[in-house]
């Protein structure tokens, strides 16, 4: 796959044609089922969840909406508890992404300098992120188990920590962070990998002769070529951070004490568990905005990159 | 990049740091694997046992009596099943007719596409649980395939799009002298070129979905819960079998980590949606 033929200019242009002359070109009508299914399961769901959020929804017997213009909206803003939610979820994102980050660089240049079995550590190392995240929540919970969790036992036999991880703030919160740490830094690792190796062997052998130490070689020479890699992986765990949600529910569910109510969580219990739709609806959609500022910054790599057609 | 000669990752460091990150990773899933084959009093024991006598036990007890999983697996493989033929169908067609055609405001439907792909899941069950509601959908296994399709078609169509990009038009170009009409040419000699990017793709939205628990969460009802609910079922609010969990947790884990691993040479290219390719 590193083999990549770009599309000549010359070619791109005599494809250049008005997409519906005399009916559709070949391309739309190739494009047009998928645009149409999407449109389905997307569009108007998003139209519904603007009127939601517009509305008081109730849902006995059948659905009623009932107009409250923006009473939901400026509720949001006033709300503490879902301004501590986004703290929680700022203070997950920046704790679990990071650690993802520079574990995932660490383990991808660990095998990077590995010659021997570099096959098999690599397939051993992306295991966990194949995993159900509700799998990775419920096999975190019995290994963190106060009372026969093997990750408690050591942390015990050690003299670490000896209480209940998941019944404590602090330590609930670590360790939800970790789990989500533990299935997705394989990711970056995977990432930032492909990016090690489409770097020229040259420069870095060049680099080696004139003596640099391998760490002013990482610093000065690969970590800038890389760069671009590295954001790309920033970018997609970024997104799926703000999204995370099933270890959450399978382990500490919000608890104690709110310590790992991130925004998701909180929304899926404002309308599944006190039934208020509309004001969840809200939620939602101040999630989605954050979501799209992502994406635009992703697209703008990617178009940087000259990646996006 | 050679070793570094006398520098932190020499030849004593860097196995060392290995088998740091291989024990980081392997001892979960592997105490999860060993746990399953585990006499539940074993299993319970205050300080880890290593040695026990195999027991398939809890594998029988998810395959018997009321809580049998057959069902479970059968609903995920239909919703997933369904959701992945018809997102790579869809997404190998758009994606080909994306790559290939230049009209203006062809980047807004991209990003567009892009967008639904990476839209919070949070926000998309709440209209699709009122409107499924509506529509009778909610608790059949047709609702739970078209909220799979919400993140597998955008999935689809941006990697089979990224895949196609990577294919010079010539050789269609060719064929179409040659008397092949559009669609052959798509048929005949482009489609064939991207088989790996059609597994790598089939396999990450199979992936997607068979693992996906929010949706099903939120819109199975009895009929059509799937195994990650089974899964999360064992979970009671007095006790939790750690036998039978980390037995469907083996079930539901390893399919997908010996498919997903088949197309390991693809991953990348799918997983950063085409922003990054090779290894």
């Amino acid at each position: 796959m590193a083999v990549t033929t770009r599309k000549a200019p010359a070619a791109a242009a005599r494809h250049r044609r008005p997409l519906l002359r005399r009916g559709l070109s070949f391309e739309g009508k190739m494009l047009s089922p998928a645009l149409l299914v999407l449109a389905a399961v997307s569009i108007f769901p998003f139209i519904y969840i603007i009127a939601m959020s517009l509305s008081s929804v109730r849902m006995i017997g059948g659905i009623s909406f009932d107009w409250v213009g923006l009473d939901n909206w400026t509720r949001l803003f006033g709300d503490g508890a879902v301004w501590g939610s986004w703290l929680r979820s700022i203070m997950f994102f920046v704790l679990s992404v990071g650690l993802q980050m520079s574990l995932g660089i660490g383990i991808a240049l660990a095998i990077y300098e590995t010659r021997r079995g570099r096959n098999i550590i690599t397939s051993l190392v992306l295991m966990p992120m194949f995993m159900a995240p509700v799998i990775v929540g419920l096999l975190g919970r019995f290994l963190t188990d106060s009372t026969y969790g093997l990750y408690a036992w050591f942390l015990d036999t050690i003299g670490l920590y000896n209480g209940d991880i998941l019944g404590s703030r602090t330590s609930a919160f670590l360790a939800v962070t970790l789990m989500d740490v533990w299935e997705w830094t394989p990711l970056i690792a995977l990432i930032v990998l492909a990016g090690l190796t489409s770097m020229p062997k040259q420069v870095l052998e060049a680099a080696a002769i004139d003596g640099a130490s391998y760490w002013s070689r990482l610093r000065d020479i690969v970590l800038p070529m890389i760069s671009g890699v590295i954001i790309v992986a920033l970018l997609i765990r970024s997104m799926d951070a703000i999204r995370y949600f099933d270890i959450i529910t399978n382990t500490t569910n919000g608890g104690p004490a709110d310590a790992t109510k991130i925004v998701p969580i909180r929304l899926y219990e404002t309308a599944f568990r006190f039934f208020d739709l509309g004001y969840a609806a809200a939620i939602g959609l101040s999630m989605l905005a954050v979501t799209i500022l992502m994406a635009n910054l992703f697209m703008r790599i990617l178009k940087q990159r000259g990646l996006a057609r | 990049m050679k070793p570094a000669r006398g520098g932190v990752g020499s030849r004593i460091g860097l196995p060392v740091v290995l088998g740091v990150i291989l024990l980081w990773t392997v001892v979960p899933l592997a105490w999860m694997v060993l746990s399953s084959f585990k006499p539940t009093e074993d299993l319970t024991a205050t300080t880890p046992i290593l040695a026990f006598a195999p027991t398939l036990e809890h594998y029988d007890a998810l395959f018997s009596g009321g809580n049998n999983i057959g069902p479970y697996i059968r609903n995920s493989l239909i919703a997933a099943g369904i959701s992945t033929v018809v997102a790579v169908v869809l997404g190998c067609l758009a994606g080909y007719g994306l790559a290939r055609s230049r009209f203006r405001g062809k980047d807004h439907v991209a990003f567009w596409i892009i967008s639904q792909r990476m839209a919070p899941i949070a926000a998309v069950i709440l209209p699709l649980f009122v409107i499924f509601r509506f529509t009778g959908l909610l608790g059949s296994t047709w609702g739970l395939i078209v909220a799979y399709l919400t993140f597998n078609l955008p999935f689809a169509i941006w990697i089979m799009n990224a895949f196609f990009s990577e294919l010079s038009p010539s050789l269609e170009e060719a064929a179409m002298i040659d008397g092949a009409t559009r669609w052959s040419a798509f048929r005949d000699v482009a489609l064939p070129l991207v088989l790996p990017g059609i597994a790598t793709t089939a396999i990450l939205c199979l992936v997607f979905s068979w693992n996906d628990y929010a949706f099903a969460v939120t819109f199975s009802g009895p009929d059509s819960q799937t195994l990650p609910i089974a899964a999360s079922q064992l979970v009671t609010q007095t006790s939790i079998d750690w036998g039978q969990l980390t037995a469907i947790g083996t079930i539901v884990v390893a399919p997908m980590i010996l498919v997903g691993l088949i197309v390991r040479k693809w991953l990348v290219t799918g997983l950063t949606l085409g922003a990054v390719t090779g290894e």
